[in-house]
């Protein structure tokens, strides 16, 4: 490999570890207040994508919009897929984990409703929608804008790492600035002594599962754009995206930010060197590494209560 | 131990007198029979296996409207979603009917070679118009119940490779395979001849389902290759041009009947301007042979005929002329020789079969898409020249 091309896998592996890193955080925050892996995650993220898409052929943005059409198009897609992603999230934990825990339900309950409720939602979505692949609609010509080490940056390419950055600078500051920050991360790390100071844990937790729903519904639409929309998109992403959570530390917001585009970075570099379908091996090898040498992750520690 | 075994041969004792019975008493009593179609009727590559089924459904359809047959014919669909893991359960669903006496599909490779040892066992014929995996047709296989209504992969995959190293002259072929028994099979002949003809070839893997393909298409470019070929379905294939056009590809591409779709064109928008797509397949809205029968078509289906429906129309009428010869008093075996030894004129081609059930016949198609069609360009070989 050159150096050019180097400098091109490697761009190409943070836009994608980028995507991970913010499906990853939906993972993490998740794990962070429940102790919970939330396995029906991958489906609000599919579900983000039909969001995207829905509104997309709504509008429908036909031949060469405008500049300013275009920037609305994208606008207006993100905020479909988010509404879709935080509305099937808090649907999720109304309706699948909250009466467990009302009933103080054992872990294992939660992972098995988890896993049930993943399979209700892509089967749900393709009786919806129809079994087949679509495509989002084109929303503009997608050009270069820019090169970064000689490696071509083209539009999707930067609104879906443009897009990730800001995210999760977003959460970040929330999480440690704001007053609901300061509940979740109480719930966090001791759920019972936060309701004692008075925090009110079902509305924490409601709220940091609509959060979650919001960021991996946008991942969805932007992965639409990188690829396809179809009922089984969620699963790969999804599961590599959980790796990805765990490679930097389950429960940790900058973790899985770090973990996701480690893992992306992997995945692309794999591509060159030993070929397309070493992908998925090479991510669970670095996940296996992880584990062995670091087993609470890249950059986690004990939160909260022993899972 | 013994136990076992007693229960292990009265099983199937128990279930085939009960066939029995239920088919001599379905047989005197109304006169339906049944053939099925499976093939994927649902899953991400659909629109694949509903071009094959109203195919199916339309030659029953005019036969039972001409009222001459004497008994009825019914149509079963058996949905397998082109996956070799539902396969199994989609061709036992047809082989417990007991009124179905001939299958057409499955429509895929992989899946046609896990369902054909149950077919086979049951001695249920099934014609395939689709699955082109040259080891399909194996004698060591043993699938006695599979007949092949297409040229296969050999056929294919020696036709890119002569179209790319005749016509275009190409130095270098990027050559991908998706994993799957067709993909796989498909580029294992193309490969084959394009080092024949003395043309470098970089061969790589990229399974289905591949969330992205910007790295396989900047090793693409990277790879300095004047051609590519992509062994796959449309669905893979889509999202993957796109991401061809946008890492700057501007070599040839070429893909084969599982690409040959308008569904293509759909998902990949204009990044699937150019591509070529071979098929044994010819286009039924183009050849004087088929006008009638696409017109038909789009009156009953409100859209025109895809890949393989006229080939699925030809081997359902193939069928139906062996049940009326047989006055609709056929049973699933014979039915299966007199099928294997027939001929039959279709609108498409004559099909005719080996004594492996292979089909008789070479003929590969080239197609490229050009302003949003797949526009059909006529006989690989002969444009090859």
């Amino acid at each position: 490999m050159s150096l050019q091309e180097f400098w091109d896998y490697l761009v190409l592996g943070v836009m994608l570890g980028s995507l991970y890193a913010v499906i990853a955080i939906g993972y993490t925050l998740v794990y962070g207040v429940l102790q919970l892996i939330n396995f029906a995650h991958s489906e609000v993220f599919m579900l983000g994508a039909y969001g995207s898409l829905i509104v997309l052929q709504l509008l429908d943005p036909g031949e060469n919009p405008t500049a300013l059409a275009s920037i609305g198009f994208v606008a207006m897609a993100m905020a479909g897929s988010a509404l879709f992603g935080g509305v099937t999230a808090y649907g999720l934990e109304k309706v699948a984990y909250r009466p467990l825990r009302r009933r103080g339900a054992p872990r294992l309950i939660f992972l098995i409703t988890a896993i049930g409720a993943s399979f209700f939602l892509y089967n749900l979505a393709g009786k919806l929608f129809g079994r087949d692949p679509m495509t989002l609609p084109e929303m503009y010509d997608n050009n270069e804008v820019f090169s970064l080490f000689g490696a071509g940056v083209n539009i999707t390419q930067m609104l879906q790492f443009l897009t990730a950055v800001v995210m999760m600078i977003g959460l970040d500051l929330l999480v440690n600035r704001t007053k609901l920050g300061k509940g979740i991360r109480a719930v966090a790390q001791d759920a019972e002594v936060a309701s004692l100071m008075g925090v009110d844990i079902d509305r924490v937790i409601s709220r940091t599962f609509v959060i979650g729903g919001v960021l991996g519904g946008v991942a969805g639409f932007l992965f639409a754009n990188l690829n396809q929309v179809s009922y089984t998109m969620g699963f790969i992403p999804g599961i590599t995206a959980f790796a990805a959570a765990v490679v930097g530390g389950i429960g940790n917001i900058r973790g899985a930010m770090a973990g996701g585009v480690l893992i992306g970075v992997v995945e692309t570099m794999t591509v060159p060197i030993f070929g397309d379908e070493w992908r998925s091996v090479s991510a669970m090898v670095v996940l296996i590494l992880v584990l062995m040498f670091r087993p609470m992750g890249i950059l986690g520690k004990q939160v909260g209560r022993a899972a | 131990m013994l136990n076992k075994s007693i229960v292990r041969l009265a099983v199937p004792l128990v279930v085939g007198a009960l066939a029995l019975t239920g088919c001599s008493s379905s047989g005197s009593g109304d006169d339906t029979v049944k053939i099925a179609f499976q093939g994927p009727l649902s899953g991400d590559n659909v629109a694949l296996g509903e071009n094959e089924q109203n195919g199916v459904k339309l030659a029953i359809d005019q036969a039972n409207a001409k009222g001459d047959l004497g008994f009825k014919l019914e149509y079963v669909a058996s949905d397998d979603q082109g996956l070799p893991d539902k396969a199994t359960a989609a061709a036992q669903k047809v082989i417990d009917d007991e009124s179905v006496v001939a299958v057409v599909g499955p429509a895929f490779s992989g899946a046609t070679n896990t369902a054909s040892p149950l077919y086979a066992e049951a001695g249920l014929v099934t014609v395939s118009p689709s699955a082109t995996n040259p080891t399909l047709t194996d004698p060591k296989n043993n699938f006695t119940s599979l007949l092949r209504g297409v040229p296969n992969d050999s056929m294919q995959g020696a036709g890119m490779a002569t179209y790319y190293a005749k016509k275009l002259k190409a130095k270098k072929v990027y050559l991908i395979d998706d994993k799957t028994d067709y993909g796989a099979g498909l580029a294992g002949v193309a490969e084959k001849g394009l080092k024949d003809a003395g043309i470098a070839v970089v061969r790589k893997s990229v399974p289905q389902k591949t969330p992205d393909y910007s790295a396989t298409a900047k090793d693409v470019v990277n790879s300095k290759a004047d051609a590519l070929i992509y062994a796959g379905y449309y669905q893979d294939a889509a999202p993957f041009a796109k991401k061809l056009k946008e890492a700057g590809y501007k070599g040839a591409a070429i893909s084969g009947d599982g690409t040959n779709d308008m569904k293509f064109i759909e998902l990949a928008g204009a990044a699937s301007e150019n591509w070529f797509l071979t098929c044994p397949c010819t286009d039924a809205n183009v050849e004087a042979g088929t006008k009638k029968f696409a017109a038909e078509y789009q009156k009953a289906f409100n859209r025109a005929p895809g890949t393989y429906s006229a080939e699925s129309y030809d081997i359902t009428n193939m069928i139906i002329e062996q049940i009326r010869a047989a006055k609709g008093k056929v049973e699933r075996e014979s039915l299966r020789d007199a099928l294997a030894k027939a001929t039959y004129k279709g609108l498409t081609k004559t099909f005719s079969f080996d004594e492996n059930g292979e089909f008789k016949g070479t003929d590969v198609y080239l197609y490229q898409v050009k302003g949003g069609k797949i526009a059909y360009q006529g006989n690989i070989n002969q444009l090859a020249g």
